[in-house]
């Protein structure tokens, strides 16, 4: 067992620190501006991360990845949250790019890898549907093929940023007299500027626009834009999702958010000094470092673990404590901002963070429903690493 | 950060695990032994035959050599087979002893062979767990020191040799060693009592950040094996014609336990790791002490709930499991007093930073 960094990865760690400290152009930092997310400031920063070939680095050498250990890849991710940077476009660089990477054609991979690892592409998910969320094979949304083409109708929903978005890779129904109802179902990369294609906005608690429905009606596809073969896409998706799952304990960013609440709660005036002194609050927040602290050596532990590439199912742990702690430390948040939360518009005095500390807190209760809901972690460890099967 | 394990610290865990194993069958062959035991000498042999008094200290005091992590390892063996020995208590008394300014001379040897049997006595009856701050205090006279309060300890005292303890002088907590001290209705009763000074607080704060280390490890081992018992359990066991795993409220109960077994897990070796570079890391214990406290008592209390009657009975396990951690909550400082400490820290560092 090894606690302290090698030489090596110490200085790698000080490259990826200088890197995200000097390198990120500083107008890509505010990324969520007044509860929107910047599309320009994402276009910046893996702009400026993919010239300096930081973009993609879990990707095949060939396609710009970097074949770095588990271990940097934590540091890389960890070191870019902590500074704010916004992290690469999750939809091409987790999900889509690897897949095409996969099991796509060459003709794919040469037309799609460059452009998704730049985000000259913008990709969005299509795989839920209003009655297709975690019971994801129960979509209904149909493509038949007509000769050099694909004709899709149906819907999607929850489609994340899919207002900026170029391209959606979606899942559909392409043999609706398969026997099961994981079978027949393919997954097709669709123009978002295809006639027939009409997206519409979701409004959500927190009063930003981040999801959307979308809307196939007599959609045509070229039949290339297929990914791998007809009727294997739940193959391609359970291999996208696994990949999302890893994705999904932001410890960088969950530190960040902590320290953030501690500068905070050091602003705020009590009798006393300011919250910070408070006792119940500070133990609150040293129970969410020793929390943060449990989890960020979890995650190590189970980045060393895995083989092959293949996500260990443990990777469930990180998911449910990483959504768990982001939303614990949100909450931390609007408690302390307190009287100053109760509007949503800035207020002189106080800083910005206090109006957008309740609309953040409700736009992440997010975090434990998508990625696969807690629920569904929950009995991925109890099925599958547990034994637990009714 | 490496967390995987060698051969030798597999073969280490492999031989404790066997010993363990045989000496729980002979511990509760008969009535089941479920509260506080007294040290059962049979089972301190053993542990010194194995080398495990001596894990941590050097090979020129009969030690092994070892680290923090081997103590973990060990350890887990211990909690994991039910072994109710004061192990983490007594090598958090020997790390005192090992690095005193001046002790006994082969006071440490005669620890790790198992002939002198030292623990520590740190609290105090009716005050909180708050050992750098003892209401006992000591004088020195004509060379001699001497110490006057009241103290416990954290295992039945009746046969112990010596006791490491806490007494206030010099303005602040310092370590004594009492010998053959008066024991009664289980206080010891320090009365001007003769003593060894061992150093002061960060002699204090090794020697409790191994013990925590210790109890980690045997709180890990508890945890992990109640999660097994009750898996296996839901498996089996039918209620209305199925087996309990049908019920998806006992499943996702069971995951949760397993995702803090599993931060258990990483936070007791992580503190290992940490522990054995810098033994007054103080911090890194106190946030292993706060998680396992916290998960410590999660999975024991859903071990006996998802057992259901069974899990109230003492000639069944898993109640066994949460009875010893709920005493490895209480000793060395509970949760609430390790976040306290944290609460005073928070202002000194911007984020928890574990890749150093």
């Amino acid at each position: 067992m090894q606690h302290r960094l090698s030489a090596e990865d110490r200085a790698f760690q000080q490259e990826m620190r200088d890197f995200f400290t000097n390198r990120i152009p500083d107008e890509a930092r505010t990324w969520h501006k007044d509860g929107e997310v910047d599309p320009e400031a994402l276009r910046i920063a893996q702009r400026a991360m993919h010239d300096a070939g930081l973009a993609v680095p879990h990707w095949p050498v060939e396609w710009g990845g970097k074949d770095w250990t588990e271990l940097q890849r934590h540091i890389w991710r960890t070191e870019m949250q902590a500074t704010g940077t916004p992290p690469p476009l999750a939809f091409n660089t987790n999900m889509i790019g690897p897949v095409i990477a996969t099991f796509g054609s060459q003709e794919q991979k040469e037309r799609f890898l460059p452009p998704t690892a730049s985000l000259d592409i913008w990709w969005c998910q299509g795989f839920s549907e209003p009655d297709a969320g975690s019971d994801l094979a129960s979509l209904r949304t149909t493509a038949v093929r007509d000769g050099d083409e694909y004709v899709v109708n149906g819907q999607k929903t929850w489609t994340t940023l899919g207002q900026f978005a170029d391209w959606i890779f979606a899942l559909v129904r392409t043999d609706p007299n398969a026997p099961k109802k994981q079978m027949g179902i393919s997954m097709l990369l669709i123009k978002m500027d295809s006639p027939g294609v009409t997206l519409r906005p979701i409004k959500l608690i927190d009063g930003g626009h981040e999801v959307n429905e979308v809307f196939f009606d007599n959609v045509r596809v070229p039949a290339d834009q297929l990914v791998g073969e007809e009727n294997k896409g739940w193959d391609y998706a359970k291999f996208l999702l696994g990949n999302e799952r890893v994705g999904v304990a932001p410890v960088g960013s969950i530190k960040r958010k902590l320290a953030d609440a501690k500068a905070f709660a050091a602003q705020t005036k009590t009798a006393a000094g300011t919250l910070l002194d408070d006792p119940l609050l500070a133990a609150r927040i040293a129970e969410l470092e020793t929390e943060l602290m449990a989890l960020e050596v979890t995650v190590m532990r189970v980045a060393g673990s895995s083989h092959d590439g293949k996500p260990d199912p443990a990777s469930s742990i990180l998911k449910l404590r990483g959504s768990q702690l982001q939303q614990d430390v949100l909450e931390l948040i609007t408690d302390i901002a307190g009287p100053a939360s109760l509007q949503w518009q800035p207020i002189d005095g106080v800083g910005e963070w206090a109006a957008e500390s309740v609309p953040t807190y409700l736009n992440f209760r997010k975090a434990s429903i998508y990625g696969g809901s807690n629920e569904v972690q929950r009995s991925v460890i109890s099925g599958g690493i547990l034994g637990l099967k009714g | 950060m490496d967390f995987t394990l060698d051969d030798e610290q597999r073969a280490l865990q492999s031989a404790v695990r066997e010993m363990a194993g045989r000496l729980v069958r002979q511990a509760t062959s008969g009535d089941v032994a479920v509260g506080p035991q007294p040290v059962d000498r049979e089972v301190w042999s053993s542990l010194a035959e194995m080398g495990l008094l001596g894990l941590p200290f050097g090979e020129d005091a009969g030690g092994m050599g070892a680290s923090a992590v081997e103590v973990v390892l060990a350890s887990s063996e211990l909690g994991a087979a039910r072994l109710q020995a004061p192990y983490a208590d007594a090598l958090a008394a020997a790390a005192m002893v090992a690095d005193a300014e001046s002790a006994p001379d082969g006071l440490l040897e005669q620890i790790v062979e198992g002939s002198q049997l030292v623990f520590t006595a740190l609290a105090e009856p009716g005050r909180a767990w708050d050992p750098e701050h003892p209401e006992t205090t000591a004088v020195e006279q004509d060379g001699t020191w001497r110490v006057t309060g009241r103290k416990l300890g954290t295992t039945a005292l009746s046969e112990v040799d010596a006791v490491v303890t806490t007494a206030f002088c010099c303005e602040t907590a310092c370590v004594f060693l009492v010998r053959q001290p008066a024991v009664k209705d289980g206080v010891i009763e320090l009365d001007g009592a003769e003593a060894i000074r061992l150093g002061g607080p960060e002699l204090l704060q090794a020697g409790l950040s191994l013990g925590i280390v210790a109890l980690a490890g045997e709180a890990l081992g508890c945890m992990g094996a109640a999660l097994t018992m009750t898996t296996d359990y839901l498996k089996t066991r039918k209620q209305f014609g199925v087996p309990l795993a049908t019920f998806q409220t006992l499943t996702q109960r069971a995951a949760d336990m397993y995702v803090s077994v599993e931060l258990a897990r990483s936070t007791a070796l992580f503190a290992a790791m940490a522990i054995s570079e810098n033994a007054t890391d103080g911090a890194t214990a106190s946030r292993a002490k706060a998680l396992l406290g916290r998960t410590g008592r999660h999975v024991g209390q859903e071990a006996i709930q998802l057992h259901g009657g069974i899990g109230m009975t003492a000639e069944y396990a898993v109640g066994h499991y949460t009875s010893r951690l709920t005493a490895i909550e209480h000793t060395f400082g509970d949760s609430r007093y390790h976040l306290g400490l944290l609460a005073r820290g928070l202002a000194d560092h911007e984020m928890v930073d574990v890749l150093v």
